[in-house]
């Protein structure tokens, strides 16, 4: 591989890194909170990714938007997909897991129940939208936004990195700097003391959701724009992001989002390297080496402190 | 309250079973002979458009030949679906054979679940024809009861690299597979006939619904080809090219009848411009003897025939002329339609149906397609195109 290449393939990495790292965070927080691996997660998505394409082709023109229409597209489709993504995992906790909260479910329920929402989810997407792969409308002329290194960056992936990187810094300051995510994070600590201390529960685990889901659906609506929406989109970056939130440390917020990156990195390397078929089989080396040396993850577990 | 819901639910429901039954005493009444025809192939999953373009085009064919008035007997149309996965094709055979008024199934449409699915079908001695299930090997490993009605990807692949050799006179191709069975079985054929031909190939494989393509279309670029060939379906061809057209390739690209499909254009946009497609498949609204059929196809379904739309109807209407001639003769056995297919001769719209002893379709012709603009133009036989 020439030096030309390298950053040709790390910015591509780069690009694919951060949008796990936004999906990531929705597994680590839920996790943090519940210790609930929600495998549903990767359906709220996927449901991001459907309603950014929905708000836009009710809306976009007939031809391509430019300047500051593109702007406005892109901020509609985002916040449509990120709507859609919250609103289905508020649904998804109320529906699914808070009923099995009130029964003091075993931990086991909670996973067959993810899966079990996961599936359902999707299969309802494919009836409701159908099962064709739909294009997400042109929000802007799609060519190359800047150059760096050599590697060039189109508007989508440009896109990408920057709303990825606002929405991490955003909510690292929602966790870390604000009321509610103090609530978050000292019912990660110790969900009991944190009731005692007068912290509704159920309201935390609620808005930790939709905090996620909010993330995922944005997430959904830029992997949609760079490729394209289907009902199963979900399943794979889905897997990926969860091992990425194992890489990083689960139930860390920071954790996350590098193990996020270092695994789109990884995978596109070795993709460069060694070919497409070769993608996940670097990715997970990876993630067994770092698990063998740091079993907790590179950062560490849990949300508020280390186990 | 609740007494009254349930008489309130009870009455229709009631009125709904007489009615029922009333059919059903009707039916047999009249005395009629029913057979069915099964269709087995994606009628829902991922690759659904292709398994409805079939679809339609049979049970256009049930339905003409039906209202023809020729029948003393009625057809119907039974679906199977495996939605193109080789895991759910023994279940969705297994529906068809159950059926005891099943006499022959179309398909299985995909490579993958053909090859699962031809062994169950030969144990139950019912006809299987698929009109598009391409792999080569699916007629060498001696299932009894499975026939081929469309050339194989041995002819697809060799049509691909005498194109792009004989027309095109490229020198360097990169070959890139899905890693479906179709699609490593067509990559196969188009790299060795390639390489026969004195062409430098470079063979890559980018697995199904890879999350990000830019990737592997840069691996395609770095090594500079002429032309890239994409063994797969368009759901994976239609990012792909968004990402090879981002990439900066500027060589000839050329899929596949996976790919043939309007879906390609839609999912890739102005990226399909220009992508030469091939198939077994003739386009029926270009040639002339189909031209009736893709009117009467559009009359039905407010849409243009697709791939293998022609095809399927075209095997349709033999295995029913069959079936036709075997009921004259006193009554149709699923062995006995076996045997009267793999001797058949029938002159379809889109081309001449028989089959060698191996169930092998003996017409190889290969058609090409040019994605321009909005539409996939027809362009022609390869043989004819090469000259």
């Amino acid at each position: 591989m020439s030096l030309s290449e390298f950053w040709d393939f790390l910015v591509l990495g780069v690009v694919l890194g951060s949008l796990y790292a936004v999906i990531a965070i929705g597994y680590t927080l839920v996790y943090g909170v519940l210790q609930l691996l929600n495998f549903a997660h990767s359906e709220v998505f996927m449901f991001g990714g459907y309603g950014g394409l929905l708000a836009l082709t009710a809306l976009i023109p007939e031809t391509t938007p430019s300047g500051m229409n593109s702007v406005l597209y892109v901020a509609i489709g985002m916040l449509a997909g990120a709507a859609l993504g919250g609103a289905v995992a508020f649904g998804l906790e109320r529906v699914a897991y808070r009923p099995l909260r009130r029964h003091n479910a075993p931990r086991l329920v909670f996973l067959i129940t993810a899966i079990g929402a996961s599936f359902f989810l999707y299969n309802l997407a494919g009836k409701l939208f159908g099962r064709n792969a739909l294009p997400m409308p042109a929000m802007y002329e799609n060519g190359t936004a800047l150059t760096v290194f050599g590697a060039e960056l189109t508007v989508t992936q440009l896109l990408i990195l920057v709303s990825a990187v606002a929405m991490m810094v955003l909510l690292d300051y929602v966790v870390n700097r604000t009321k509610m995510g103090s609530g978050i994070r000292a019912v990660a600590q110790d969900p009991e003391v944190a009731a005692l201390m007068g912290v509704d529960i159920d309201k935390v685990v609620s808005r930790t959701f939709v905090l996620g889901g909010l993330l995922g659906g944005a997430a959904g609506f830029l992997f949609g724009t760079n490729s394209q929406v289907w009902y199963t989109m979900g399943f794979l970056p889905g897997i990926t992001a969860f091992a990425a939130a194992v890489l990083g440390g689960i139930g860390n917020v920071r954790g996350a989002m590098l193990g996020g990156l270092v695994l789109g990195v990884v995978e596109t390397m070795t993709v460069g390297l060694w070919g497409d078929d070769w993608r996940y089989v670097g990715a997970f080396v990876v993630l067994v080496l770092v698990l063998m040396v740091r079993p907790t993850g590179i950062l560490g577990e849990r949300l508020g402190r280390t186990a | 309250m609740l007494n009254k819901t349930i008489v309130k639910l009870a009455i229709p429901m009631a009125v709904g079973a007489l009615a029922l039954t009333g059919c059903g005493g009707g039916d047999s009444g009249s005395g009629g002979d029913v057979y069915k025809i099964a269709f087995q192939g994606p009628l829902s999953g991922d690759n659904v458009q292709l398994g409805q373009n079939m679809e339609n085009g049979i049970q256009l064919a049930i339905e003409q030949a039906n209202a023809s008035g020729d029948l003393d007997f009625k057809i119907e149309y039974v679906p199977a679906d495996d939605q193109g996965l080789p895991d759910k094709a023994t279940a969705a055979a297994q529906k068809a054979i159950d059926d005891t008024d099943v006499v022959a199934v179309i398909g299985p449409a995909f490579s993958g679940p053909a090859d699962t699915a031809a062994e169950v079908y030969g144990a139950a001695g019912l006809a299987a024809v698929s009109a598009s299930a391409t792999r080569p090997d699916l007629t060498t490993k001696g299932y009894e009861t499975f026939l081929r009605a469309v050339p194989n990807d041995s002819s697809q692949g060799a049509g691909m690299a005498k194109y792009l050799t004989s027309k095109l006179k490229v020198e360097k191709v990169v070959v890139v597979d899905d890693k479906t069975d179709y699609g490593i079985g067509l990559a196969d054929v188009a790299e060795k006939s390639l390489k026969d031909a004195g062409v430098d190939v470079v063979r890559q494989s980018v697995p199904q619904k890879t999350p990000d393509y830019s990737a592997a279309a840069k691996n395609v670029v770095k090594n500079k080809p002429d032309a890239l060939i994409y063994a797969g379906y368009y759901q994976d061809a239609g990012p792909f090219a968004k990402k090879l057209k981002e990439a900066g390739f500027d060589g000839v690209a050329m899929s596949d009848d996976g790919t043939n499909d309007q879906q390609f254009i839609e999912l890739a946009g102005d990226a399909s411009d220009g992508w030469l497609l091939t198939c077994a498949c003739t386009d029926a609204t270009q040639e002339e003897a189909t031209k009736k059929f893709a009117a009467d196809y559009e009359k039905k379904y407010k849409q243009a025939p697709g791939t293998y739309s022609p095809e399927s109807f075209d095997v349709t209407n033999m295995i029913i002329e069959e079936i036709k001639k075997l009921h004259e003769e006193g009554g149709v056995e699923r062995q006995a339609l076996v045997d009267a297919l793999r001797g058949v001769k029938y002159k379809g719209l889109t081309k001449e149906f028989s089959f060698d002893d191996k169930g092998e379709f003996t017409n190889q012709t290969v058609y090409l397609y040019q994605v321009k603009g909005d539409s996939i133009e027809y362009q022609g036989s390869v043989d004819d195109l090469v000259g």
